[in-house]
């Protein structure tokens, strides 16, 4: 083979080489250095931009939920063990297993606005600006799930109609 | 020589010498060996415009100042992409555990 041709295949390696050692050493530094490890609110402060006295207030309302979703979170896991028994070697929805999947949609509702009014107090203890896009980000994330599973299934749903 | 004014002698003496001269055996392989170079003979010769091309690249990435400019262009590229994509996979990370501590999974 071409002498140069070698030497330029080389290079070429050898470029590739630093500049993966680089990057991958980079990208390792930057992510440990940026990750603050046992602090939830890392995020939003880092994201929206907070100073230290909206944090503080941030802080207290995130402790003050914690419990109450902990709470919800205990009925919740209760109530699916309860739907799970109720459904247990049946070969039809009973009426009792009816009811407990009622009531857990219950629960999960109330559950979800709880959380809702969180996100809204602590959208309240941002500037307003931040506020309104941290709402929107925490609907989006947590409502926006339900909306693209629901909309995929009421397209795979209309395509079944549409076939039969 | 004319053949006409040659000796007899001199007839027999050049067909003896024909008769005695030996015939060296060829080579192995020999037949296969001339093919061969007939086809290298015959096979396209790279341009001297590509040789010359790759000889003042080949030359230009061996001098140390393009080297080392190059070298570091490297480093510094990756470091800023590895330092973007660090930071981003960070804040992909801290949204995620803070999502995970308010909103339960039973509900998302």
């Amino acid at each position: 083979m071409n002498r140069s041709l070698v030497i330029l295949l080389g290079t070429l390696a050898l470029a590739m080489v630093v500049f993966g050692s680089s990057y991958a050493v980079s990208r390792h530094v930057g992510e440990s250095c940026l990750t603050q490890p046992g602090n939830d609110l890392a995020w939003l402060r880092q994201e929206f931009h907070l100073n230290d006295a909206e944090m503080a207030r941030i802080q207290k309302l995130h402790s003050d939920y914690l419990p109450q979703c902990a709470a919800m979170c205990q009925k919740i896991a209760a109530k699916k063990m309860e739907v799970e028994t109720a459904l247990n070697g049946a070969t039809n929805v009973t009426p009792v297993a009816g009811q407990k999947l009622a009531e857990l949609a219950a629960l999960r509702a109330q559950c979800q606005a709880q959380m809702l009014r969180h996100f809204t107090e602590v959208s309240q203890a941002m500037p307003p600006e931040q506020g309104r896009r941290y709402l929107a980000e925490m609907q989006r994330i947590t409502l926006g799930l339900h909306e693209q599973t629901e909309q995929s299934m009421s397209i795979s749903a209309g395509d079944m109609h549409g076939h039969h | 020589m004319n053949k006409e004014n040659m000796n007899p002698a001199d007839e027999k003496l050049s067909a003896w010498l024909r008769a005695s001269r030996v015939s060296p055996a060829l080579p192995p392989r020999f037949q296969d060996n001339v093919w061969r170079r007939i086809e290298d003979a015959e096979a396209p010769v790279p341009s001297t415009s590509r040789l010359v091309w790759l000889d003042a690249l080949a030359a230009l990435v061996l001098r140390p100042r393009f080297a080392l400019a190059t070298v570091t262009v490297l480093i510094v590229a990756g470091a800023l992409l590895g330092v973007r994509d660090g930071s981003q996979i960070a804040r992909r990370d801290a949204q995620a555990r803070y999502v995970a501590v308010v909103a339960p999974d039973s509900l998302r």
